[in-house]
């Protein structure tokens, strides 16, 4: 049992220890606090998960104001499985940091640790202004992890990066204020079905929305993503994976659910959107020959597929589109981080440049095979029952979405196994490698030179990408332990009463 | 009718300077787009005078709404914040804004 009073401490926590990391420069620290912040995070998502069994939802009022004008930190079963998840995915990110060096590079200790305030924040807040504040801590570090951990090179990308996010953010803060305008309130709670009574609303509800989509990459807005993501670092890339979209993703299932109440007037525009969203993602996968680029264009496609609960918004829809999102958060994990271990060693992600890796390193062939059997939706993975789940709940759902929704998972499927097996042939398939460009901390990356007989990836390096594999295959063979729990979270969007009920009482 | 005017010039100015190459115009741009964005919200709240928020000085019914200037306080701090880094960003790095198209990945590079 938690008491509601500690929840403001998983955002705040991570933002004062950031502020020690700043000041205190020591590695033991830095490593322990780095670690330890997403296991507490982990244990107390865990906890409230379970919680939520007896009691749907929990809300706390900062400094004990009256409810409706206090600002308020709710968890639900939603907001309680995207904090273990995401938990999960950063534990794995931060390994992999630690492992190649990069969290010794000044400052990034303090702004993971910011970021995961933010997100956590983002996760329980229940206001809509303070869901903008949440995003903004969680994207304000990634503009300096971008620089930080970047060359010359990465500092172009980080242009582009912080210029559509700051775009975005203007459009997000104009929505939230136009809604305040028109509703008179920001409290999530209070504003329960005010878009889908006044057209006034739905428009500064709908500018929302908007912003939000982008920073989810959802077409047409989605060629930033594969632009910028795989310019940054393999371990970098798979945090932003794992955290940025995500957000973004839980702000639209729960300003949908509520603002909306599952429907809008426009909803055939996102619908079409999100069919545009898959196919665009799955087939531009075709034109890539560098692994973490190939992945990106997956990633648009998988926003394309979690979408599916929001434009269909039936229970078991919505249901299969959050077990979607969470498979898509661990598998994209390991896959990057895979493939950030394989760029550390062998110093290119590029097909042409790799080639027979299966002979090399034959264990790290068999763990990203799982994953991408995973990312495709061939059992044994998570990945399976996510596109088996969207599958059924649109043939149940009748209406003509739903059909277009399964066809185009089908058809995405079928892209994206053709275009996954092309990775395949050109890394791990083909004669045996000749020659690599060694990385090195000092220097970057160096000159093509002949390649060792003896190199392989490290354990070290394999290690959280391989976990993040078997917890999919985890997420797999526990679906029936965890589907309950999804289903939940799925029926706290669609009856939003318990909702209301704790936080304004 | 003045402020709604001021937004949308503001708008119309930023996004025309987002489209230009130049780094430096892209973040003016933003600013202004940033202003106009800080404008809805101030007028989300009453815009012609009112006295000062505080409950114990003034009638409630007579003073204004603090809410919207709170946002744009947060908001301000922000879009400031996010300037500054950007400059930095537009002066150091590669001098790409006008000459060379910007390296985006999308070239192939050796």
């Amino acid at each position: 049992m938690i008491d509601p009073i500690w929840l403001p401490l998983l955002m705040g926590g991570p933002l004062l220890l950031a502020s020690v990391l700043v000041v205190v420069r020591h590695v033991l620290l830095e490593r322990v606090l780095l670690l330890a912040v997403p296991l507490i995070s982990l244990t107390v998502g865990i906890i409230l998960v379970l919680e939520h069994r007896t009691v749907p939802v929990i809300a706390h009022h900062v400094g004990g104001y009256i409810p409706g004008i206090a600002i308020p930190f709710v968890s639900d079963t939603l907001s309680a499985l995207m904090i273990v998840v995401t938990s999960v995915a950063t534990l794995a990110c931060i390994v992999f940091l630690t492992v190649t060096g990069e969290d010794r590079y000044r400052f990034v200790p303090p702004l993971i640790l910011v970021m995961l305030g933010g997100v956590n924040g983002a996760f329980l807040t229940g206001d809509l202004f303070n869901f903008f504040v949440m995003v903004e801590v969680m994207v304000l570090p990634s503009y300096a992890l971008i620089a930080v951990t970047g060359t010359w090179r990465r500092l172009g990308i980080g242009r582009t990066f912080v210029v559509v996010n700051l775009m975005t953010s203007g459009i997000l803060v104009m929505g939230v204020g136009l809604v305040y305008a028109t509703a008179g309130s920001v409290n999530i709670a209070a504003l329960v079905g005010a878009a889908a009574e006044s057209p006034m609303v739905a428009v500064a509800a709908g500018l929302v929305l908007l912003a939000m989509a982008i920073k989810a990459a959802v077409v047409p807005i989605h060629g930033w993503l594969p632009a910028t993501y795989p310019a940054t670092s393999g371990g970098i890339m798979a945090l932003f994976s794992a955290l940025h979209t995500k957000v973004a993703l839980y702000g639209i299932y729960r300003v949908y659910s509520t603002l909306f109440e599952g429907s809008a007037p426009w909803a055939l525009v996102l619908t079409l959107l999100v069919a545009v969203t898959i196919v665009i993602g799955a087939y531009s996968t075709f034109g890539e020959h560098i692994i973490r680029r190939a992945l990106a264009w997956q990633m648009v496609a998988g926003v394309g597929h979690i979408l599916i609960g929001v434009v269909l918004f039936t229970e078991a829809a919505l249901a299969a589109g959050l077990f979607y999102m969470f498979h898509h958060i661990i598998t994209m994990g390991a896959l990057i981080l895979m493939a950030g271990a394989i760029e550390q060693t062998y110093g290119s992600g590029r097909y042409e440049r790799l080639s027979g890796l299966m002979h090399r390193d034959g264990w790290l062939a068999i763990w990203y095979a799982f994953a991408l059997l995973s990312l495709v939706g061939l059992p044994p993975s998570a990945g399976f029952f996510g596109k088996l789940g969207l599958i059924t709940s649109s043939a149940a759902s009748g209406s003509w979405e739903g059909w277009l929704m399964l066809t185009l998972v089908l058809v995405g499927a079928v892209a994206s196994l053709v275009a996954m097996q092309r990775l395949w042939v050109g890394v791990f398939w083909g004669p045996p490698m000749e020659s690599y460009r060694p990385d090195s901390p000092e220097t970057g990356r160096g000159r093509s030179t002949a390649l060792p007989d003896d190199v392989r990836v490290s354990r070290s390096l394999m290690l959280p990408g391989v976990t993040l594999v078997c917890v999919q295959l985890l997420m797999f063979l526990g679906a029936g332990v965890l589907m309950p729990l999804v289903r939940r979270a799925a029926q706290g969007l669609v009856d939003t009463a318990p909702y209301v009920q704790a936080v304004l009482g | 009718m003045i402020i709604p005017i001021t937004i949308a010039a503001l708008v119309a100015g930023g996004v025309y300077l987002m489209l230009q190459r130049g780094m430096v115009r892209v973040i003016f741009g933003l600013t202004l787009f940033g202003n106009a964005a800080n404008l809805a919200i101030l007028s989300a709240g009453v815009t012609t005078w009112r006295g000062e928020p505080l409950p114990d000085r003034v009638d409630p019914a007579l003073a204004a709404d603090p809410l919207p200037h709170a946002f744009v306080l947060t908001a301000i701090v922000i879009s400031f914040s996010v300037t500054v880094f950007m400059l930095a960003l537009a002066a150091i790095g590669h001098n790409d804004d006008t000459k060379r198209m910007p390296r985006t990945g999308e070239v192939r590079d050796k």
